[in-house]
């Protein structure tokens, strides 16, 4: 069965449960206490009555019964009152109570030490509570039995009427309970009113931000609301400046291109390079916007790195493959990144190219996973480059502003990408003297403000 | 040699086609994915110019379907995105080149030649037989040295049987390769054009198996 959709509701019905079988439970238990104590005084007042019947009863000289006082009350005297006595002698002489009449009780067998109370029918019928007991009265040779019956009405009466009560009360309590607990949730639900409320006011654009007081369970989530809202202004913000510098790193080669065309006779040439430099700075512009905007706005799922450069190297294999040369991929096939998919197929890419478009025979590439941060290494065999032309290749496109896309706009964009990931691009020497490009990227890229 | 153009840009399947008809190439041309897929399927191109968003049916299903058929023929893609992933997706797909948008014409053409060659097993250009010489890029034909002057259809005849020198190739192959999907091929003119290339070539070139069909050799 599928709960309620409300989470009141849901509260309330459980409470509800809950409230019904413990006060059940407790009633039960309750009542049963109760009721037991009613029998006891009951069977107290009479064993109280049986003694008194006793005391009164002897022999005369003669060895029959006598009841010298009859036990107090009018009850005993009044015909079939439910309230009756009875003597019986050892010689079967039996002495009764006038409310008797010409009836008898049925006593018990003889021979049971000290008072027997049990439940029997009275002469008419009626429910009799009897209490008995042998007594050996002065004087006679064996015991004689004395009972004492009172009628049962008056007990259940009692028990019926506390049973009511009881009963009255334990609703009564079960009602307030669970009202006690709908009232509860209502009110603890209401921080999460507020907050709705709060969010429809940002994005109805009345409210900058939640920032709200709320509750220690809550708080968190306020929290990270609003660093979501802050995140979303921020790539907005960013968007914006980006567009920016796009217009203004366009201006200058548009401006060359118009020079270029305009005036008697147009510099095909030129026009041509500036083309050229246009188009190379849109490439460089959206790889780094096309990022920039997944980073901020989502959580990148898990890849695995290893499986993204096989798929790059078998693509590239394709590619290349008249040239002969050997793409060796191996490393660590359990190391994970939390970055873009694309992402990292386009860093692995550029560098994979790269190393395929130096190499003489072979690129190597490995992946390996230690302290938080994944290792990408891709080296070649072939010519390399010098400590400064290194710099200068990871220089470039850093400060996107300034940035003149060049000859080496792939490693450029590595580098872009990595920073953006809040990793780093490397370069170095190669083992087989080539160049060694090095990718460190935190297993948990970093988010929103990055 | 026949190349199809699978493209859905009027304007710019209109310029492949153009292009590749300078060089050489014979092109038809399809404007979306399920008819590129059937057209790939059914005649024997010898290169594919497939562009991967289309409509109906892209441009990396249209590729896999013919690699799941065993449809074998070269084929370079063209894409707008100039991202690493659909480069991947793309050549795991089956491709064999690729060209991002906007592409230089001369830069198509020349990728285009380079995997025809390659498929035919040949790494270079230019096609020596003896004091023959064709080179597949510059579409140019010397014999000792000396330019042959050749007509459109006369040269895409010799650099098909350049390309499977020292092999037979039937009168159908030929017609298949040379001329477009819906010309009225009809094998007289064919041995028309290989007796006026004879004429050109000299005797001993072109030889003729009867019942099979031509064989380029080196002219003595």
């Amino acid at each position: 069965m599928r709960p309620p959709r409300s989470l009141a509701l849901r509260l309330g019905l459980a409470a509800g449960l809950w409230v019904a079988a413990g006060l059940g439970a407790a009633s039960w238990f309750v009542t049963g206490i109760a009721l037991r104590q009613v029998e006891a005084a009951f069977d107290a007042r009479h064993e109280g009555l049986l003694d008194a019947a006793v005391a009164a009863t002897a022999l005369d000289a003669a060895g029959r019964i006598v009841v010298a006082r009859a036990p107090a009350g009018a009850d005993f005297e009044r015909p079939f009152s439910g309230a009756y006595w009875q003597v019986t002698a050892s010689d079967g002489a039996v002495a009764t109570s006038r409310s008797l009449w010409d009836q008898a009780l049925a006593p018990a067998s003889a021979g049971h030490a000290g008072v027997l109370l049990r439940d029997t029918p009275g002469p008419r019928g009626e429910r009799l509570r009897l209490a008995e007991r042998d007594v050996m009265l002065p004087g006679a040779a064996a015991p004689a039995h004395v009972a004492v019956a009172l009628s049962r009405g008056a007990t259940e009466a009692e028990i019926a009427r506390l049973r009511t009560v009881l009963l009255a009360a334990f609703a009564v309590l079960g009602i307030g309970l669970v009202g006690g607990v709908v009232a509860t949730v209502v009110a603890g639900l209401a921080p999460l009113r507020r907050i709705r409320r709060a969010l429809a006011e940002v994005r109805a654009g009345t409210r900058e931000r939640l920032a709200l007081d709320a509750p220690s369970e809550l708080a968190p989530l306020v929290s990270e609301v609003d660093a979501l809202i802050a995140g979303n202004r921020a790539t907005v913000e960013r968007a914006r400046t980006h567009v920016g510098n796009l217009a203004h790193a366009l201006k200058t080669p548009l401006a060359v291109l118009r020079n270029a065309l305009e005036g008697g006779a147009p510099d095909v040439a030129a026009a041509r390079a500036q083309a050229a430099a246009l188009e190379r700075l849109v490439h460089h512009h959206l790889a780094r916007a096309r990022t920039a905007a997944r980073v901020a706005a989502s959580a990148a799922p898990t890849v695995a790195p290893l499986a993204v450069a096989e798929e790059v190297a078998s693509a590239l294999r394709r590619l290349l493959g008249e040239r002969g040369i050997v793409i060796a991929v191996a490393g660590d096939a359990a190391a994970r990144l939390r970055v873009d998919p694309q992402d990292l197929t386009e860093m692995l890419g550029n560098l994979m190219e790269n190393a395929c478009k130096w190499a003489r025979r072979r690129v190597e590439v490995s992946v390996a996973m230690a302290d938080g941060v994944v290792v990408i290494g891709v080296g070649d065999d072939g010519p390399g480059l010098a400590a400064e032309q290194r710099e200068a290749a990871l220089r470039r496109g850093t400060r996107l502003d300034e940035a003149i896309p060049g000859t080496g706009l792939g490693l450029a964009i590595v580098a872009d990408l990595a920073e953006i990931h809040g990793g780093v691009l490397e370069l170095g020497p190669s083992a087989a003297g080539g160049l060694a490009a090095t990718l460190r990227l935190p297993v948990l890229a970093r988010g929103a403000d990055g | 040699m026949r190349v199809l153009v699978v493209e859905d840009h009027a304007a710019l399947a209109g310029q492949l086609v153009a292009a590749l008809a300078e060089a050489g190439f014979v092109a038809d041309h399809a404007a979306d994915g399920e008819e590129g897929h059937f057209l790939g399927d059914t005649e024997p191109y010898d290169a594919v110019v497939l562009d991967l968003g289309l409509p109906r049916l892209d441009g990396a299903s249209v590729l896999r379907r013919w690699r799941a058929a065993g449809r074998d023929m070269p084929v370079l893609i063209l894409t707008a995105r100039d991202g690493w992933s659909e480069k991947v997706a793309g050549l795991n797909a089956g491709a064999d080149d690729y060209l991002t948008k906007p592409f230089a014409m001369p830069e198509l053409v020349a990728r285009i030649q380079a995997l025809v060659r390659r498929a035919h097993g040949r790494s270079r250009p230019e096609i020596a037989l003896g004091r023959l010489l064709v080179d597949t890029a510059g579409q140019r034909v010397t014999l000792d040295g000396q330019a042959v002057r050749l007509t459109g259809l006369e040269y895409r005849l010799l650099s098909y049987l350049a390309l499977r020198a020292g092999q037979v190739v039937s009168k159908t192959e030929l017609t298949e390769h040379l001329y477009a999907q819906d010309f009225d091929r009809d094998s007289n003119t064919l041995e028309v054009m290989v007796g006026r290339l004879r004429r050109k070539l000299g005797d001993g070139a072109i030889e003729t198996l009867r019942g099979q069909g031509y064989r380029l050799v080196a002219p003595s």
